[in-house]
């Protein structure tokens, strides 16, 4: 690799990512094309999609197990990202069925709204989503985000609630997914609420190894979790509590692409939404955190032995 | 293509982005630290291997192999097994980044030590020269361009990979990456993108340069 | 940091499924690097040029971290096999195009004119008389650009695929080894048996380089 290949490459690299990046807007990611308005089927079979995290897979193995049954062709991809990265593949058509957590896809297609209510939550999801996109009822189980800390940390500086970080401005460190820095439920909303400024913030993961890891290690203070996370009772951590609602009720519900809801679809997916409960989707996300089970597995054992997959 | 470039420059330049724990300087600084870190202890494993199996002929044969083995070795799945081993540490980023600089570096410096020619090394012994004397004084010099190719390759890759070490939570220009990932913030990743492009092409002309003037310097 | 061994007798289906997958990507990616690196690689050796540029700009490409054009190309081309394609075909390109051009270079000039002596058509030379002799030069850089895309597929688990690299974020976020080694385990033995198996092409299409051993 001689100097002058070098050069010459960086000036004709220049026009590479342009390439790429020109025709954003054009094709998927953007683009609502497809995801007609009319009622959808399912016949040619669904795509599920999960995030980067095991309960969300447990969901999307859940949905399959269920919709199965109801003889629908289903395909699981596992661990696909964030909602970020989510969100435009449904629209794109790489995906068709997504479980989502209610507030926080509200507060992602609509940052403004103001609805806390599940009723309301629902109705405005219904208005802000994008074309193509629906939600279907949403279920009993719900999983929010949450703010904790160790027991040792709400001690020494006294913290009950999110309200109490305010004391501690720019002392504290802030451990969380990449993608809560700029989110509403995350650094902005708590600045916005409750006037909260962290000394850091570090980009770790969904109440995944990094974050409990480092709020272990005590490299982080405050530590962005799931309240089905196990780990939370097993470590006392403490979960601030948050007078002001800025976290929204996280029913967990499921997102599809207009193209393929169809009854057969709701009914089963409505159905398992009736029966699963939060302490079961913790017991389920246990399973498969500490027993090492198969988030497949895990999913299958639960639809039958409630009778969903019969 | 326009906005994204634009928004680029925008990113690029503005103060804000510069500053602080997450800003360019602070990440650049960690990204250096790291690629440069692995490579030299990549080569003070490397260079001596390399060396000694060229100037005796043994081992070449497993050496080369374990080498190209190394090569196939998955960098995501290292990271994570050491991860798993040490917990959130700095282990796990070095250990896959020198694993992934020491075979290019092995061999090269190999190809180096071979292609000099064994006239020359006879000629050498025939004078009296020690085994030290001939490795340091007739076969290193004559073997430093392949052994310089190997080092820069071995950087460029190492600075390409260190993204890496926002994978298990820490800095450098991964961070860009990987945040602008979760984010869907591509200005972002494309800003980390040409930050490490530019980084690897500076200090593969900085190695070039110092190659030129190891040979200026070069005995007659 | 023990290996589960009932878990991989439970996921043998899944494990065949993420190495053939994981193979799919690897060699698509080279088929694909061949196809573009092929004729640039002409062009460059013809036209002196050009040969600088587009070098440059294949060593420019590798200096991008792959998880980067992964990402980049996610607008293009969404959540789909064909960006974990694209961007390891980017990616082979360095090795490719460089061994390539150097392959061609390699023929000597004796033997072209002799060609062009008895008439033969430039184009017709090529397939028949250049790139045969540059063949061995052509496959040193096929078995390179094989082991690392074998060893890069396990990026794209980023983006969602990744073959055998979705065991390593399984084995991560659920902090479980067994996995994480069998997923590095299967990755070298596949870039290992990869390898040896375009030696053995190589030797059956390059007969003459071990009929008449090291004539030069």
């Amino acid at each position: 690799m001689n100097r002058r290949t070098l050069l010459g490459g960086l000036f004709a690299a220049a026009s590479v990512p342009a390439l790429a990046a020109c025709s954003s807007g054009i094709t998927s990611l953007d683009g609502g094309s497809g995801a007609g308005t009319g009622g959808g089927s399912s016949k040619s079979g669904i795509t599920i999609g999960t995030a980067n995290f095991t309960e969300n897979q447990v969901l999307g193995y859940l949905y399959a197990a269920v919709l199965d049954a109801a003889g629908v062709k289903t395909t699981v991809r596992p661990n696909l990202g964030t909602r970020e990265i989510l969100i435009p593949a449904i629209k794109g058509g790489d995906i068709d069925l997504l479980p989502e957590y209610q507030g926080a896809l509200l507060h992602y297609v609509d940052p403004k709204s103001k609805a806390t209510e599940e009723g309301e939550m629902q109705n405005a999801l219904a208005m802000a989503l994008p074309a193509g996109l629906q939600v279907l009822p949403y279920g009993r189980a719900e999983d929010s985000d949450a703010f904790a800390v160790t027991r040792e940390t709400a001690e020494k500086y006294g913290l009950a609630s999110l309200a109490d970080l305010k004391k501690q401005n720019g002392k504290l460190v802030m451990g969380a997914a990449p993608e809560v820095k700029t989110r509403e439920v995350g650094v902005v909303g708590l600045k916005e609420v409750y006037g909260v400024e962290f000394k850091e913030f570090k980009s770790l993961d969904s109440s995944g190894p990094l974050v409990k890891g480092a709020l272990k290690k005590g490299d982080v203070d405050v530590a962005n979790l799931f309240t089905t996370d196990t780990d939370i009772q097993e470590n006392q951590w403490v979960v601030l509590t948050d007078p002001e609602n800025l976290i929204p009720g996280q029913h967990i519900v499921p997102l599809i692409a207009d193209r393929r809801a169809d009854s057969t679809v709701r009914k089963a997916l409505a159905e398992l939404g009736n029966v699963l409960t939060t302490a079961d989707l913790t017991e389920l996300n246990r399973q498969v955190d500490k027993d090492k089970k198969d988030p497949e597995d895990v999913a299958n054992a639960y639809a039958e032995k409630k009778g969903l997959a019969a | 293509m326009y906005e994204l470039f634009k928004n680029l420059g925008d990113w690029l330049v503005s103060g804000e982005q510069w500053s602080g724990s997450d800003g360019i300087g602070h990440r650049l600084a960690e990204h250096l630290q790291y690629s440069l870190l692995a490579t030299l202890v990549a080569a003070a494993i490397a260079l001596p291997l390399g060396l000694l199996i060229g100037h005796t002929g043994r081992g070449a044969f497993l050496a080369i192999n374990l080498a190209s083995f190394g090569r196939a070795l998955p960098t995501v799945g290292l990271v994570v097994l050491v991860f798993l081993a040490s917990g959130l540490s700095m282990w796990p980023v070095y250990v896959a980044l020198v694993a992934l600089a020491v075979p290019a570096i092995v061999t090269n410096t190999y190809a180096g030590m071979t292609a000099v020619d064994p006239d020359v090394k006879d000629a050498a012994r025939g004078q009296g020269m020690r085994w030290h004397q001939v490795l340091f004084q007739v076969e290193l010099p004559l073997a430093l361009p392949l052994i310089m190719t190997g080092l820069r390759l071995a950087l460029i890759q190492v600075v390409a990979t260190a993204t890496i070490a926002a994978y298990v939570s820490f800095g450098g220009l991964g961070r860009y990456v990987f945040d602008g990932l979760a984010q869907r913030d591509l200005v972002q990743v494309l800003g980390g993108a040409v930050l490490v492009a530019v980084v690897a092409v500076a200090l593969d002309l900085a190695l070039s340069a110092l190659q030129r003037a190891l040979f200026r310097h070069r005995p007659a | 940091m023990s290996i589960d061994w009932s878990w991989i007798g439970d996921h043998t289906d899944d494990l065949t499924t993420l190495t053939l997958s994981h193979l799919q990507a690897a060699l698509s990616a080279v088929f694909f690097g061949l196809l573009i690196s092929l004729p640039l690689a002409v062009v460059a050796h013809r036209i002196r040029p050009l040969r600088g540029l587009l070098l440059g700009l294949s060593n420019v490409l590798f200096t991008i971290p792959s998880i980067a054009i992964f990402v980049l190309l996610l607008p293009v081309s969404g959540l789909t096999r064909t960006t974990t394609v694209i961007g390891l075909t980017i990616y082979t390109l360095v090795v490719l195009l460089r061994n390539t051009v150097e392959g061609l270079d390699s023929v000597p000039a004796k033997t072209k004119e002799a060609a062009k002596a008895m008439g033969t058509r430039p184009f017709r030379t090529l397939l028949t008389v250049e790139l045969p002799l540059a063949l061995p030069v052509i496959m040193a850089g096929v078995r390179i650009a094989t082991v690392m895309s074998i060893s890069l597929v396990s990026v794209a688990t980023y983006i969602g695929d990744g073959g055998l690299g979705q065991l390593f974020t399984d084995g991560f976020q659920r902090n479980y080894p067994t996995p994480v080694i069998v997923g590095v385990a299967l990755t070298l033995l596949l870039a290992l048996v990869a390898d040896a198996l375009l030696v053995a092409l190589q030797y059956v299409l390059t007969p003459w380089t071990h009929r008449k051993q090291r004539a030069a």
